[in-house]
This record gives C-alpha cells, sequence and structure tokens, in this order.
C-alpha cells in the first residue's frame, strides 16, 4: 500500500490545533474586559475566515467548471460548499458563546452576524439542492449557477444589512483585533491558529474531493 | 383508528427514507422568520422619534415592510409556478429547440414576469394604502420608481431562480430556498425607500437605497442573460 500524503497533512494538523489549543488555555493572558470568555475567538475568527475563503472557493471552482465542463473543478466548489457551511456554523455558534456573557444575549441583530446568517442561508441553499437534484449531470451546472449567484450576492446583502442595521450598539463593542496595544501572545495565537485553520481546511477539502472522486467513479460503475 | 395510524407510519417512513419535504420546509421556515426580523423593532436604524409620534412611525415602517414581504411571496409563488408549467408539459425541451437563444429566452421570460408583477401590483398597492391608512399624495409619484427599480431586479432574479429550481425535487421549497436570501437586499431597500416615503421623508436623504436597488436590477439581469443558458441547456 501506497504512503497517502493526507496521513502528514493530518499529523501537521493535529499537532498544530493541539499546540494552538494549549497556547489559548496556558498561554494567552486573560482579556482585562471581557475575561475568559474572549479566548472563545481564536477559534471564532479561523473559522470566519475559512469560511469566507470556501465560499471564494465555491464561485472559482463554479466559474471554472461551466468554462471547462471539468468535472474536478465540480468536486472542488460542492466540496468547498460543504466544509464552508461547517465552518460558518462553527463561527455562529461560538459567536452566540460569546455574545451570551459579553453582549447578554446569544444573539443580536448585528449587520456582521447577520451578513454571516445570510451566508448561512445562501450556501445551505445550495447545498439542499445539490442533494435535491434530479439529475446528477446537469445539477452540477445549475448548481454552478447558484454558486455564482450566491457569491454576488454577498456586497449587496453586506451594504443592505449594515445599513439597516447601521446604529446598532453591536458595532462599538470592544474588538480585539483591532485592539493597538495586543498582547504579543494574542497576536501570535490568532496567528497561529489562522494558520492552522487554513491547513486544517484544506485537509478536509482534499479529503471531500477526493470522496466526490471516488463517488463520481462509483457512479459511472453503476451505470457501466 | 389503527388505519389512520397506520397511514401516518407509512407517511412519515416515506419521508424519512426519501428527505425530500422535512428539510426543506424547516429551511423555508427559518428563511421567513429571518426575514420577518427586519421587521422588529420598527425604527431601527433611524433616529430616535419622540413618543407620540413613535406609534404611527412603528406602523408605517412595518407596513412597508409587511408590503414587500407580501410582494415577495406573492412573486415567489408565481415565478416558480410559471417555471415549473415550462416544464412540466416538457415545453422547456420546445423551447431550447426553437431558433431562440437564451438570452432572448431569458429577457421574453424576465418580461413575463414583471407583466406579472405589475398586475400584482395594481390590486394589492391600493389595498395596502388603504389598510394601512397611508397617505397617498406622500408616496406618489416616487413610489412609482421605487416599484419599478425592485420589480426589475425581483423578475429578473425570479426568473433564474426559478429555472433553476426546475431541477430538483420538492422544487416549491428549494425556489424560495435560493431566492429568499439573494432577494433579502432588494425587500430591505424597497422597504426602507417605502417607508420613507409613507413617512413624509425625502427621497433624496435616502438616495442610496435606491442605488442599491439599481445595482441589484443591474447584477441580476446581467447573471440572468449570461447564465441562463447553463440553466436550461440538456
Amino acid at each position: 500500500m501506497k504512503k497517502d500524503p493526507f496521513n502528514s497533512l493530518l499529523v501537521i494538523v493535529a499537532a498544530g490545533v493541539t499546540a494552538g489549543i494549549g497556547g489559548i488555555f496556558f498561554w494567552v493572558p486573560t482579556d482585562d474586559f471581557q475575561g475568559i470568555v474572549q479566548r472563545i475567538f481564536y477559534v471564532h475568527v479561523p473559522s470566519a475566515w475559512v469560511a469566507y475563503l470556501a465560499f471564494a472557493l465555491v464561485l472559482v471552482g463554479s466559474i471554472a467548471f461551466l468554462r471547462t465542463s471539468n468535472p474536478r473543478w465540480d468536486w472542488l466548489a460542492h466540496s468547498s460548499a460543504e466544509v464552508g457551511v461547517v465552518f460558518t456554523a462553527v463561527t455562529l455558534v461560538t459567536g452566540m458563546l460569546w455574545g451570551r456573557p459579553v453582549w447578554g444575549a446569544y444573539w443580536v441583530w448585528d449587520p456582521r452576524l447577520t451578513l454571516t446568517f445570510v451566508l448561512f442561508l445562501i450556501y445551505l441553499g445550495y447545498l439542499a439542492f445539490r442533494w435535491m437534484a434530479t439529475d446528477a449531470g446537469h445539477g452540477a451546472r445549475v448548481a454552478a449557477v447558484i454558486g455564482i449567484t450566491g457569491f454576488a450576492t454577498v456586497p449587496l446583502v453586506h451594504f443592505s444589512v449594515d445599513w439597516w442595521r447601521g446604529q446598532h450598539p453591536g458595532r462599538t463593542v470592544f474588538k480585539p483585533e483591532s485592539s493597538p496595544d495586543l498582547p504579543p501572545q494574542m497576536l501570535v495565537t490568532m496567528l497561529f491558529m489562522l494558520a492552522m485553520f487554513t491547513l486544517l481546511f484544506a485537509l478536509f477539502l482534499a479529503l471531500r474531493v477526493r470522496l466526490a472522486r471516488l463517488d463520481a467513479a462509483v457512479s459511472e460503475m453503476e451505470a457501466a | 383508528m389503527k388505519k389512520a395510524f397506520a397511514i401516518a407510519v407509512k407517511d412519515l417512513r416515506s419521508e424519512a427514507r426519501g428527505k425530500e419535504i422535512a428539510p426543506a420546509m424547516v429551511l423555508f421556515a427559518l428563511a421567513l422568520v429571518f426575514i420577518a426580523t427586519f421587521a422588529v423593532p420598527p425604527g431601527s436604524g433611524r433616529a430616535p422619534v419622540p413618543p407620540p409620534v413613535a406609534g404611527a412611525v412603528a406602523v408605517r415602517e412595518v407596513a412597508a415592510v409587511l408590503l414587500w414581504l407580501a410582494v415577495l411571496f406573492a412573486a415567489i409563488t408565481g415565478f416558480g409556478r410559471s417555471a415549473s408549467a415550462e416544464q412540466d408539459g416538457s415545453r422547456m425541451d420546445a423551447l431550447a429547440l426553437a431558433p431562440v437563444d437564451p438570452m432572448s429566452l431569458f429577457a421574453g421570460k424576465a418580461a413575463a414576469n414583471l407583466g406579472f408583477l405589475a398586475v400584482l401590483q395594481v390590486f394589492l398597492v391600493p389595498v395596502w394604502i388603504l389598510f394601512f391608512g397611508l397617505p397617498s399624495r406622500a408616496l406618489f409619484p416616487e413610489m412609482f420608481a421605487v416599484l419599478v427599480a425592485a420589480d426589475v431586479g425581483l423578475a429578473a432574479a425570479g426568473t433564474l431562480f426559478g429555472a433553476a429550481s426546475q431541477y430538483a425535487r420538492s422544487r416549491h421549497l428549494i425556489m424560495p430556498l435560493l431566492a429568499f436570501p439573494a432577494l433579502l437586499p432588494l425587500v430591505l431597500s424597497a422597504a426602507r425607500l417605502t417607508s420613507t416615503l409613507a413617512l413624509g421623508g425625502s427621497f433624496v436623504s435616502e438616495v442610496r437605497w435606491f442605488v442599491l436597488l439599481i445595482v441589484f436590477d443591474v447584477v441580476f439581469v446581467t447573471l440572468g442573460a449570461v447564465l441562463f443558458q447553463f440553466v436550461i441547456e440538456e
């Protein structure tokens, strides 16, 4: 049996995330204002970043698939949407857990929260369509159209919810990532977790694309 | 009783295997509740209003959001129906074979949907003004611009999503699922402009919302014109 390249990536990501969690719990100083709950940011922010990255890849994969008809691009778009929705869910849940003690509510209709929730709905819709597509071949092309329109609406949604809820107090809440006197431990841990989550995303995506490839191969054999 | 129970078990089992209805139902309701949150609390994002006036302001703001939610629902139901009529009789295949380029096909279908919206609003808007006791003199003529700008985007996006949803099972549930989040900017812009007019505010002060509506129109007319061919080809 040949050596699987995923295994080395898996080892790196597992070691890295473990080290990162160690950093979050034992190395980073506790935030003066928010207390211990601020530590959830080291998971929350990287998840949000990965979600955006994933949805950008859905766009790239969708456009490339419509242009080339190469199924690899479709696997990329579909897989990336799935992983992206998972990370969006992580972003929403960690945000809510942070919001309860700091804002006093699990959910407030802050522009950024609203945008994230709309993203969640858009790509959930994309996945629901893929799941329910009547014809796998043509369904992939229609899904690509949905993937492209979904991303195109993001800036429009952003402006509309930002203006609609423009005076929400949520926006003035202390933001650690923009604070000028951020302790170096915080910055290092955040950057490290961003890197590790990006690798984690790459790992999930690669595994999911491989699954899509095997799936396609099985369908081909069944058809033959 | 026993028979009814057996039927219920059969239906639930069939759904548990196919999973065609429940997930789409949940997502549909979730999207709906989400859009409804924009109607409350009224006054979000505006300057505070003194208490005696606040009640009237709240009614007019909620009225504006409700008008556009009603239009959104009627539009999505109608567009889905018009798209599936095409699908059911395999008329789409005939149209695809006809010497019509996809861009004209899209333009024609979007124009027809625009017509549906115009008919809908001819009935809906006067009733809405009447029931909510709104000042029609303050609303018009600017309201015409809002209606036209919103309808163009609604028709373009509805035509594209309507055609796309035909290629899925439970298409009547998939259609709103795709369209609701994408149409949110349109609904919010139209509702904000409408409530500004209903409150006697100046159109110019809220002109960025009108710009957003126009940008939405341009984006969806362009996307539809370019992407419609990939949806209908088989």
